[in-house]
């Protein structure tokens, strides 16, 4: 027979409500000091990384705004210009994460993929509602024996973080490759 | 039932044009055999002619013998091809991929040519060569350049070499129509450098059968109807084409569920179609962008693959957006294909790089439609004409013992 956890689940006592004052007044919070803002910012580019290094794809959605964008752009020398490999809203990001697990399972057990991250610099609007973070990035690949460690690209984040409401969300995130060829195998997994 | 050492070692009980030995795709020797062969004497497409747009415009290229090219459109329009590579010690002469020069100057000893291959400047020339040797003497090695329809841009070092069109033989007459409508343009390009073979990549893009490893191509292909139904055509010199087929993008999760409303002009807007020339060309169309793959073997087990997104010159920036998007969707670094293809030929060659363990890749497919194996046994065949030997049994080790 089937039960649901929310028929057994036990509402929550008054007392309990009344210690919720502090959590209330957390979710109102501003980021009035530079650190806690920039802890937020950091934070949250660096969760970003080990989601996706855990190709746990719902927990990186849930880091980026609603009107997320996402793109992975390089400079193509031979052909004297820019170029975009992949370009996304967040709805566009969900379906491409939702299929990737479809896609030859081989290629996940190939990759064990590893996102080095420093943040370089963080700047912020005038009313402190966004931040536009420059970080440099290095994507590693571990063989699944673990005896070979691939670099796969060389790269820059360029961020958006959106600073509402008390929280971080990743608001755009363009990755600016220096490497352009993607390993041996290259990669279906966006950086 | 798994194979005895002496099993595993016997050649199958197919006709020897039904599959090859592993060797081909292994040997250090057979592979020195092919350039000189093989890659030397063929016609191969290097670049677009939208690579270089404009006068005095150049593109480095490699040659698939592995000599450094570069492309170059004059002042009178012309496209010629030059070794890249200065006649006085040697040095390349671009190190940019693509750029733009009147004069091709080697940083080396200043020495310049002009982009009909002339030299034009000898540093200290009187001073250091008097009357002994002269610019007319030491100009560019000009390589034979042709183009076929649609501007593709081929090269032969072979001056001795027939012409482009008797070597493509009509395999692209397939797409006479999307090749002549509008001008091409590209919009892409990238590589890639993979450890296997470079037939081994030509043989994926050649089989369709190969494509239930991509969940992009069962859901809009192989499931599809007709899709079993599609025939090869084969042509002279190795190259073959396959039938044309009506493909359901909406089929894949990612399209919105729709049908791609941009296409390709002088084609249906969802037909899949494409042809393989030997040794190492394909060209692929899948609405509203086309595939190019060209590649230049390192070695046996090592190889460039460079491939070139084209759509249509004068696009509006709409549906250059959308040609590119569908494109890098699939075709692109991060797509769908690339990347699952380049697993499997990757995994090949880790299974077979020994050599010495024998064994066989087979091609033995007969179905008369679009899993057949022809278009692999074609390839050989005319592998084996020009290498002299069989490619079931390159080294002659079969006959010997049918000999004894």
């Amino acid at each position: 027979m089937a039960t649901t956890k929310t028929a057994t689940k036990k509402p929550r006592s008054k007392s309990a409500a009344a210690a919720k004052p502090t959590l209330k007044k957390k979710v109102e919070f501003r980021f009035e000091t530079l650190f806690e803002r920039e802890k937020a910012v950091r934070e949250l580019i660096a969760r970003t990384c080990l989601t996706m290094d855990a190709y746990d794809f719902n927990s990186y959605l849930d880091l980026c705004h609603e009107d997320f964008q996402y793109t992975i752009t390089t400079y193509s020398p031979e052909l004297r210009k820019d170029i975009i490999w992949l370009d996304h809203d967040k709805m566009g990001m969900k379906t491409l994460l939702d299929v990737l697990p479809l896609h030859a399972s081989d290629h996940f057990l190939r990759l064990t993929m590893s996102r080095h991250l420093s943040v370089y610099t963080i700047d912020y609007s005038a009313n402190d509602t966004r931040a536009s973070v420059v970080s440099g990035l290095q994507v590693f690949n571990t063989a699944k024996d673990g005896g070979v460690t691939e670099l796969l690209s060389v790269a820059k984040y360029f961020d958006t973080v959106a600073l509402e409401g008390g929280k971080a969300s990743l608001l755009s995130r363009e990755v600016r490759l220096d490497t352009r060829m993607l390993g041996e195998t290259g990669s279906l997994i966006p950086f | 039932m798994p194979q005895s050492a002496t099993q595993w070692g016997r050649t199958p009980s197919l006709p020897p044009t039904h599959y090859v030995d592993s060797r081909i795709y292994t040997d250090q020797t057979l592979f020195e055999e092919e350039q000189e062969k093989i890659f030397e004497k063929v016609w191969s497409l290097v670049c677009h002619e939208s690579e270089v747009p404009n006068a005095y415009d150049f593109r480095r290229c490699q040659h698939m013998s592995g000599k450094e090219l570069l492309v170059i459109r004059g002042k009178d329009m012309k496209i010629r091809t030059f070794y890249n590579q200065c006649p006085h010690r040697g040095n390349v002469i671009a190190f940019e991929p693509s750029g733009n020069a009147k004069r091709l100057t080697c940083i080396f000893h200043l020495w310049s040519f002009d982009t009909k291959g002339n030299c034009v400047e000898i540093t200290r020339e009187k001073e250091g060569f008097q009357d002994r040797l002269s610019k007319k003497d030491v100009g560019l090695r000009e390589v034979k350049t042709d183009l076929s329809a649609g501007g593709f841009v081929w090269v032969n070092v072979d001056d001795d070499c027939g012409p482009l069109e008797e070597f493509i033989d009509g395999s692209l007459d397939c797409f006479q129509h999307e090749f002549s409508t509008k001008p091409l343009e590209i919009i892409s390009y990238h590589k890639a450098i993979v450890p296997s073979n470079y037939k081994l990549w030509h043989d994926t893009n050649r089989e369709l059968y190969h494509e239930y490893l991509h969940r992009h191509n069962r859901m809009v292909a192989v499931m599809q109807p007709g899709y079993f139904d599609r025939l090869y055509h084969i042509f002279g010199n190795g190259h073959m084409s396959a039938d044309p087929m009506d493909t359901r993008y909406d089929a894949y999760e990612g399209y919105g569920g729709e049908q791609r409303k941009l296409g390709w002009p002088g084609g249906g807007d969802t037909i899949h179609k494409f042809s393989d020339l030997f040794p190492t060309m394909t060209f692929n169309l899948r609405p509203p962008a086309l595939r190019i793959d060209t590649m230049v073997p390192l070695g046996p087990d090592k190889t460039i693959i460079e491939y070139r997104g084209l759509g249509i010159k004068g696009d509006t920036p709409a549906e250059r957006a959308e040609r590119f998007c569908d494109h890098n969707a699939v075709w692109g670094p991060f797509g769908r294909n690339l990347s699952e293809d380049q697993i499997a030929v990757v995994g090949q060659m880790m299974a077979i790089k020994t050599g010495r363990d024998n064994s066989y890749i087979l091609h033995g497919r007969e179905e008369n439609g679009a899993h057949d194996d022809i278009c692999l046994r074609h390839y050989y065949s005319e592998w084996s004409k020009r290498m002299g030997r069989s490619a079931a049994d390159p080294f002659n080790e079969q006959a010997a013992v049918a000999a004894e």
